[in-house]
């Protein structure tokens, strides 16, 4: 192994970029080789089939309640066509939409015509 | 390539034992690059289970052999990226953050482990694993595979997709940044190696 790196004290403070450099580069080098790569355990496969299948399970379990979801709004639209399709509007009134009219039109045929005569009868009385 | 083209194409029809097959291919380098770059040996299988996950449900996008293992390699950094993210935690004091006095302390012991080659790794992991930390995730993720995976700057484009100019610029910053660290290490070493011969 590269032991390089473990005499700083060789560099001392006045060490160059170009020693700290190679120094560095001796760094990563013994760290690659202080890291082999590491031997799966026993488990390691069928604990990855394990992940696979509850993530397959979780979004079959999703897409099952998407496609209810879908259906469902499919169904509702399709009920709600049907309903407005069969609705009659009623006959459009003379109402323009004011509150003057909508009054005058409810009361009109409560109100008597207006009795000249009479009033004048009272006045005079 | 490990593995043929063939291969994973009867993986990408749901064949359960060519996709195994494909696995047990790739997931020794795998753990190795995930350890290299986690730095927690304990959790290091469950990011390589979650790599070969991913590759699992996204095999059925593969069109060209070339591509498959940077892009493998690109699963392996994001899943690495994305358990950094999550732990935000460091294991141990790292030299970077020790004291004077504790780094005399740590060297002494260190010393006494340094008589086998297993010490000696010890140390050279918390070693690098301390300058490593000065610098963000990505940089970290970056620079071991380019220093220590030994990646070429054309794969580290397929992986990362960004020009080549890009990379060498971040790459120079974010060794700049361990290389500071390396000289104040260095010098507190110095240092205290200096006061122990006048004592």
């Amino acid at each position: 192994m590269n032991n390089q790196w473990s005499s700083p004290r060789n560099g001392g403070n006045g060490e160059s970029d170009a020693g700290a450099n190679s120094h560095l580069d001796s760094l990563f080098h013994a760290y690659r080789e202080a890291c082999p790569d590491p031997a799966p355990s026993v488990n390691f496969m069928p604990e990855m089939w394990a992940k696979i299948e509850a993530r397959q399970a979780s979004s079959t379990i999703f897409s099952r309640m998407a496609k209810a979801l879908v259906t469902a709004a499919l169904g509702a639209s399709v009920i709600m066509g049907l309903l407005s399709a069969s609705y009659t509007p009623p006959p459009v009134s003379a109402n323009d939409g004011s509150i003057l009219q909508a009054l005058a039109n409810d009361h009109v045929r409560d109100l008597e015509p207006l009795q000249i005569e009479r009033i004048s009868e009272l006045e005079q009385q | 390539m490990l593995v043929e083209f063939e291969l994973l194409q009867q993986a990408q029809r749901g064949d359960a034992s060519a996709f195994n097959q494909v696995v047990t291919a790739y997931r020794r380098r795998i753990l190795g690059t995930i350890s290299r770059l986690i730095g927690r040996p304990e959790d290091v299988e469950d990011v390589a289970q979650e790599v070969f996950l991913r590759l699992y449900f996204s095999l059925d996008q593969l069109r060209t052999p070339e591509v498959f293992e940077p892009w493998l390699y690109r699963l392996t950094v994001n899943a690495s990226y994305d358990y950094l993210r999550k732990s935000k935690r460091r294991p141990e004091s790292r030299m970077s953050d020790l004291s004077e006095q504790q780094v005399m302390m740590a060297d002494a012991a260190a010393g006494s482990k340094a008589q086998t080659e297993e010490g000696e790794k010890h140390r050279v992991r918390d070693t690098v694993q301390s300058l490593l930390s000065s610098v963000s995730e990505e940089d970290r993720i970056l620079l071991t595979l380019k220093e220590v995976e030994g990646l070429s700057l054309r794969e580290l484009e397929q992986i990362y997709h960004v020009s080549e100019n890009s990379l060498k610029v971040r790459l120079f910053r974010a060794r700049q940044r361990v290389l500071k660290n390396v000289k104040g290490v260095t010098r507190r070493r110095g240092n205290s190696a200096s006061s122990d011969d006048g004592l």
